[in-house]
């Protein structure tokens, strides 16, 4: 065998799992132009074949919104003319929409997205979810624009933090896909998880405050404090600031909320990261 | 004179990995499920190289570990053990990765390329030869969900030909489209063989491998039972292959005496 010159490609087992990181975040990057048409494609799919296209990105949301709204105004007895409460309730329920999708379509991403190429090729995996969190990102921001008008029928008005938007899309980006990729694992090796996912957000929504006020539990001493392990309780209140401004002296204010929450974000992504890298090829063999 | 530089080298290459195995059903508790994981060694202690210009077949019987020496080396698995040492990028002719179906040919044309690991710029750049190529006619900006399954197979085929790869490696299991197509698919793959430096191919056919190998590998329960020149490896598997057929004639001779 006669090669003097070093290997461009080398393939060998490690003892965590873990590839060489700095050649694998190089093939992420790579491919990176793949992962936005695959995300630009995913979106176009979506609403082929009906009849209003496109603008079901925004129908959807304000749909959904506005069911939330009436259900939530019957349920608590506050009325259906509030539409503070209708601007509070549908500007965090997309937040949370957005959240909960990254983790659900990124979860499933491995199995099912790219179109095989978790099976047939050698593209870091990771690419997958990266481009799920990328289309959930885009539908965010477009549900968005189906928020304007009814933040401004509330007259909720404009704010400093509001400057935090492109930020609080990027942490909780961040936070949603760390989260992805350690249930993308756990999906590999027990289907159930897929099953029980969409029950948990749904557990973690009402015990975050999306659709009741962070102002409720001020003063509430051992609540208050339990309510704060969770880091979506950090999440919400940053948004809750973002779209209409403190609610509160007492309580937490945005640059401390999206502190906390940032370092959740930063912990969830790097545990989720690691693993994931750790167990990828786990994917090519049971998917 | 100087023997041509290694682009593949495998090192003591082993490959194992977990499968769940569905045990039988107890009648007497219909609602459980009993799994258990069972270890599969794929390739154990496999070692040889390719050099530059070279045409490596790799032959075997079904679960020889072929398909997982091939996808070890394009990057689809890792090793448990040893290395492999590659002097190029390599390409696994996939056809239909990163398809969407829901999308058109043209719009299919370009995900199939990036996700073949072409840039953006080299897709654009091929985009129409591909679609002359597959020769799929004004459906081109139609859903490929419409498609018929030989219209399919051309355009996925036209995308995964069209990568310039350093590293060639070609599975059997290439479907390529409907029978009018076969040929010009046949002779688009040998095309793409002159082009690269080094290729790879699997068949369980021997024939196959004499045809477009310069060199045979032939692999047996996970480990190499021969490496050499084509006809001569090619010959040996073909002998046992033989042998083993008329070994299972003669069990079932006996057996049906008995």
């Amino acid at each position: 065998m006669t090669t003097s010159d070093s290997p461009k490609i080398t393939r060998r087992a490690t003892r965590t799992g873990i590839p060489p990181l700095g050649q694998y975040l190089a093939e992420a990057w790579r491919y990176r132009t793949f992962a936005l048409y695959w995300s630009r494609a995913d979106i176009k799919a979506r609403n082929f074949e009906t009849a209003l296209g496109r603008l079901w990105h925004f129908i959807n949301p304000l749909l959904f919104g506005i069911i939330y709204f009436i259900f939530i105004g019957i349920i608590s007895g506050g009325g259906l003319n509030n539409t503070t409460r209708l601007a509070f309730i549908v500007g965090n329920l997309y937040v949370w929409t957005y959240f909960s999708t990254i983790i659900t379509t990124g979860m499933g991403s491995v199995q099912s997205g790219g179109g095989g190429v978790a099976a047939q090729s050698a593209i870091p995996r990771v690419v997958l979810p990266l481009a799920s969190t990328l289309t959930a990102a885009n539908l965010f921001l477009k549900s968005l624009i189906a928020y304007v008008p009814i933040h401004i029928l509330a007259n909720r008005g404009l704010h400093w933090e509001m400057l935090f938007l492109p930020v609080l899309v990027l942490v909780t980006g961040i936070f949603g896909l760390g989260l992805a990729l350690l249930l993308a694992v756990l999906n590999v090796y027990l289907r159930d998880i897929s099953r029980l996912v969409p029950h948990f957000l749904r557990l973690w929504l009402y015990l975050s405050p999306a659709i009741w006020a962070y102002t409720r539990l001020i003063g509430e001493g051992a609540i208050e404090t339990l309510a704060q392990l969770n880091p979506m309780y950090w999440g919400m209140v940053s948004w809750t600031i973002m779209f209409g401004g403190s609610l509160s002296p007492d309580g937490p204010n945005m640059l401390q909320s999206l502190l906390v929450f940032s370092a959740w974000a930063v912990a969830g992504l790097l545990i989720g990261f690691f693993t994931f890298v750790s167990r990828e090829d786990e994917f090519a063999i049971r998917t | 004179m100087p023997s041509a530089p290694d682009v593949i080298r495998v090192e003591d290459l082993s490959v194992s990995y977990s499968a769940v195995v569905e045990e039988p059903r107890d009648p007497k508790h219909r609602f459980s499920r009993r799994t258990r994981k069972r270890e599969i060694r794929a390739l154990e202690h496999v070692t040889f190289n390719v050099t530059k210009g070279e045409a490596l077949g790799l032959i075997g019987g079904n679960g020889a570990g072929k398909s997982t020496l091939l996808k070890t080396i394009a990057g689809v698995l890792k090793p448990s053990d040893g290395q492999v040492d590659l002097w190029g990028r390599p390409h696994l002719l996939a056809p239909g990765m990163g398809f969407n179906k829901k999308l058109s040919g043209r719009e299919n044309v370009i995900l199939g390329g990036l996700a073949a690991g072409m840039s953006i710029d080299e897709v654009r750049e091929k985009q129409d030869a591909i679609i002359e190529f597959a020769d799929i006619g004004g459906f081109v900006d139609l859903p490929t969900n419409t498609y018929s399954s030989g219209m399919f197979g051309r355009l996925a085929f036209a995308v995964a030909t069209h990568v310039n790869p350093e590293i060639l490696l070609i599975d059997e299991a290439l479907s390529a489209g409907d029978s009018g197509f076969r040929g010009k698919a046949v002779a688009k793959v040998k095309e793409m063989c002159q082009e690269a430096q080094t290729i790879v191919v699997v068949s369980h056919s021997s024939s196959m491998v004499s045809e477009m190998a310069t060199r045979a590998l032939w692999l047996h329960q996970g480990g190499v039972r021969d490496v050499g020149e084509v006809t001569k490896v090619t010959g040996a598997y073909e002998a046992f292959q033989a042998s083993q057929r008329e070994t299972a004639q003669h069990d079932r001779s006996i057996a049906d005496r008995k």
